[in-house]
This record gives structure tokens, C-alpha cells and sequence, in this order.
């Protein structure tokens, strides 16, 4: 065993800083489509047709119950086998952003799906009476009346799963994605697992700095969308 | 799509037996995490001081970081501290002879007493703060008041989050391959890796969490109804 030395950390650091924009990158992406997705899913699961709405509810309940390291290999190995049968084109196992996009976006989608519908149904049916009866179309209604009021409810759950995600992003290195953690297993391999314990510190450091600046700006959201309402029971401690 | 059925249901059956050993390391995870998580829990509502802040950074550092990472850390820290306490010690103690699932068990209780103690605070936290006022004014002491009043009432908000939790956990055993421990995960991708017949592996491993998660839920779902008919 080498004796641990600080040194390595600081100097892995600055090989893995470049690699942050290959993580955001999926990570950003993801979360476009996952919420696009999750936002199509809690429309079904909020329709009157009862295929959509059971549909979203066993799409939910699937992804909630599938590690993420067992959906990406899933999507990994059978979504060339699946386009090979269905279209007869080799599509081979390039192109590894697309699949790991995709797997992150199933994940995301169905938590979106919950937030959505959660958010929705927080609002009083009240309002959306009282915005039909001022002749406001659905999108309308949607747009002026129950996003405004949902969303602060809505931000910090929308944080805590984009945190989620980035760190679900950690597990595509086991299909050999190149990003942070990808990077750091290439490294850890390079030195045949000296330092490995310097690499790992310098990552976690990198990621869990990643995690704070996401929930900084999603407090900084938060405030803005809190102006003007005052939550009474907000601060409390139990010092008697 | 030519899956191979027959290995399909072969790989199903090995990997059967591996649910014993990712149900062991989600319950010893759960029990070794109850107090410590009860502790932090109560040490970040009481706001007492320089402990409480240790407690918010080391909240913070394991919630911010992926579980992989935690992992390969304390899966390359502790046998060399172990190790060299031994060697220091001049005790006969062989750590490469350490069950892998002790690793385990080691990091997922760390990680599964930071998340529990989000659960605690936030259930003790919906108890109405009136509900002191009124065992102190029934001459309770505090220890009473929270083992008579407050906890029964916090364990009803506790339930469901406390099943959520219980699957995520579960789910996340599943990187306990990265440790070489020979849970569903290992067996199936062992299996698959004699032929490469990945896909099927993996739609095993997809199965049995399905059913393994879904029933997780169902026990859950009905400790909920029970408690909260009283």
C-alpha cells in the first residue's frame, strides 16, 4: 500500500475538472427530455381515458422498482438488439451519450410524472372553477393560474431529483461512457489502482460541489417565486 | 429479437438466489442505521451547536455525492486502515479475508442513516408543536412526552417514506457487485458474461427486482393500513 498523499488530490482534480462539462451535459439533456416525457405522463395519468391513465401509473411503477445500473444496461445491450430486429439496421454499440441520455430520461420521466401530478392536485379544483368561469382556456388556466401557484411547492422536489439524476449519471461508467466518473476509472486503471483513494476524494468533491451550486440556484428560484405569499408555520423548533 | 429462452430461465433461477443476500444487506443496513440516524435526527432539531452543523455537512456530503463513489471509497479506505491497525497492533488479524458483504453493509449503513434521519426529522417535524406544550402541561418530562406522545404520532407520518426509502435501498444494493459481494446482480452478470448474453441477464435482474420492489411496497402499503386504523 502506498502512503496516502494530498498531493495526487489536488492534482486529479484538475485532470477531472474538464470532464464536469461532459457530466452536465447528459445531465441538461435528461432533463429536457425527461420533463418533456414526464410532462406527457402526468397528462395521461390526469386524462379521463383509462388506457393512458393506467399506462403512466405501470410506467411509474416499473421504473420506481428498476435500479438505474439495471435500466442503462437494459437500454444499453437491448435497444441495438431491438432496432437491429424491428428495422434491420446494425446500429452496434457507438454512440454511448445516446443511451445513457435515454436511461436518465426514463428515470426523470417518472419522477417528473409525480411532481407534475402532485403539483396539479395541490391546487384548489376552486381555482381552475373560477378560471372556467372567466372564460379561460385549459392553457390558459394552466399557464396563468395553477403554474404560478404550484411551482413553488414544486422547486425544491424538482432540485432534489435533478440532484438525484447527476448522481445516477455516475453509474454510465460501467458501459464505459467517458464523463467524471468514466474519467476516473480510466485513471484509477492508468495507475493499476495506486492512488485510487486520492482519485475518489478529488471526484466526490467535484460531484458533491455540483450537488450545492444546483440546490443554490434552485433557492434562488425558490425565493423569487415565493414573493408575496408568507408561509406562517415555516421556522420551527422544538425548544420548549 | 432471439432472446435465449432456455438461458433466460436458467440465469432466473441462479439468480434467485441471491435475493437472501441483498434482503441481508438491506435489513442490517435499516437496523444499524436506526440510531445513529435517530441521534442526528434529534441533534439538528434541537439546533445544538457545532454538532449539529458536523452533522449537516456530513448530511450534505453524502446526499450530494453518488452512492458509486461511496462505494470505491470506503471500499479502498477501510481495509488498508483496517490493515494497517492490525499490522500496528501486531494482531494476527486478516483483512483480505473480510466477507465482502461486511463492506456492504458497511457503506450502505452510513448512507441509509443520512437518509433515515431526513425521515425522522421530517416526520417528528409535522407533530404539532402544541402537542409539547400539552404533555409539559400534563407534567410529562421530555423523555416521556416523546416516547408517549410525539413518536406514536410521528411513526404514522414516518410509513410511507420509511417504505420509499426500503425500496430505494434495496434498489441500491444492487451496486453491491462492485464490491464482488454475490448478490442477484453479480450472479446474473457472471452468468451472462460465459456467452455474452447480457440482455437476458439483465431482464432477469429487471424481473426479480420488479417483484422484489413491488412486494416491498405491498408490505409497506399494508403496515400503513394498519396503523393508521387504530
Amino acid at each position: 500500500m502506498r502512503p496516502f498523499d494530498p498531493v495526487y488530490i489536488v492534482r486529479y482534480f484538475y485532470e477531472l475538472v474538464p470532464f464536469i462539462g461532459r457530466t452536465l451535459q447528459v445531465m441538461i439533456l435528461s432533463v429536457i427530455c425527461g420533463t418533456v416525457c414526464g410532462a406527457l405522463l402526468a397528462w395521461a395519468r390526469l386524462s379521463s381515458s383509462r388506457t393512458a391513465r393506467s399506462f403512466s401509473v405501470v410506467y411509474v411503477h416499473i421504473i420506481r422498482c428498476t435500479p438505474s445500473i439495471v435500466l442503462l444496461f437494459i437500454v444499453y445491450y437491448g435497444l441495438p438488439k431491438l432496432i437491429e430486429s424491428l428495422t434491420g439496421i446494425r446500429t452496434g454499440y457507438n454512440g454511448k451519450l445516446l443511451y445513457v441520455t435515454i436511461t436518465l430520461s426514463l428515470l426523470f420521466a417518472a419522477a417528473m410524472c409525480e411532481l407534475f401530478r402532485a403539483a396539479y392536485s395541490a391546487v384548489d379544483t376552486g381555482q381552475k372553477d373560477a378560471a372556467f368561469c372567466c372564460g379561460f382556456t385549459p392553457f390558459q388556466t394552466a399557464y396563468l393560474i395553477i403554474i404560478p401557484q404550484a411551482l413553488t411547492a414544486a422547486i425544491p422536489v424538482f432540485c432534489n431529483e435533478v440532484i438525484a439524476l447527476l448522481k445516477q449519471g455516475a453509474l454510465a461508467f460501467t458501459i464505459g461512457f467517458i464523463d467524471l466518473m468514466g474519467e476516473t476509472d480510466v485513471i484509477v486503471a492508468r495507475n493499476y489502482g495506486a492512488h485510487g483513494l486520492e482519485v475518489y476524494i478529488a471526484l466526490a468533491v467535484i460531484y458533491w460541489g455540483l450537488s450545492i451550486i444546483i440546490e443554490q440556484i434552485a433557492g434562488i428560484f425558490e425565493q423569487r417565486t415565493m414573493r408575496g405569499k408568507t408561509f406562517p408555520d415555516e421556522k420551527r423548533s422544538l425548544k420548549a | 429479437m432471439g432472446l435465449n429462452l432456455p438461458f433466460l430461465t436458467k440465469t432466473f433461477m441462479l439468480a434467485l438466489k441471491g435475493i437472501p443476500v441483498s434482503l441481508e444487506i438491506t435489513i442490517l443496513s435499516l437496523l444499524f442505521a436506526v440510531i445513529p440516524a435517530y441521534y442526528m435526527a434529534l441533534a439538528r432539531l434541537y439546533h445544538i451547536k457545532i454538532l449539529s452543523q458536523i452533522i449537516s455537512i456530513f448530511i450534505s456530503f453524502i446526499r450530494g455525492t453518488p452512492i458509486v463513489i461511496q462505494i470505491l471509497f470506503i471500499y479502498s479506505l477501510l481495509p488498508s486502515l483496517i490493515n494497517a491497525a492490525a499490522v500496528r497492533t501486531g494482531s494476527s488479524f486478516n483483512i483480505f479475508n473480510t466477507h465482502p458483504v461486511i463492506y456492504a453493509v458497511v457503506v450502505f449503513s452510513l448512507h441509509t442513516s443520512v437518509m433515515l434521519s431526513e425521515v425522522i426529522r421530517a416526520s417528528i417535524s409535522t407533530v404539532d408543536n402544541g402537542q409539547f406544550d400539552a404533555s409539559y402541561a400534563l407534567g410529562m418530562k421530555q423523555s416521556q412526552a416523546f416516547r408517549l406522545i410525539i413518536m406514536p404520532q410521528a411513526v404514522v407520518e414516518a410509513v410511507p417514506n420509511l417504505g420509499t426509502l426500503t425500496v430505494n435501498l434495496f434498489k441500491e444494493t444492487s451496486l453491491s457487485f462492485l464490491m464482488t459481494v454475490q448478490d442477484i446482480t453479480a450472479i446474473a452478470k457472471i452468468e451472462a458474461s460465459y456467452g455474452y448474453n447480457y440482455i437476458e441477464a439483465y431482464i432477469d435482474i429487471f424481473i426479480i427486482y420488479l417483484i422484489m420492489c413491488s412486494l416491498i411496497q405491498l408490505i409497506f402499503y399494508i403496515a400503513e393500513r394498519i396503523i393508521t386504523r387504530k
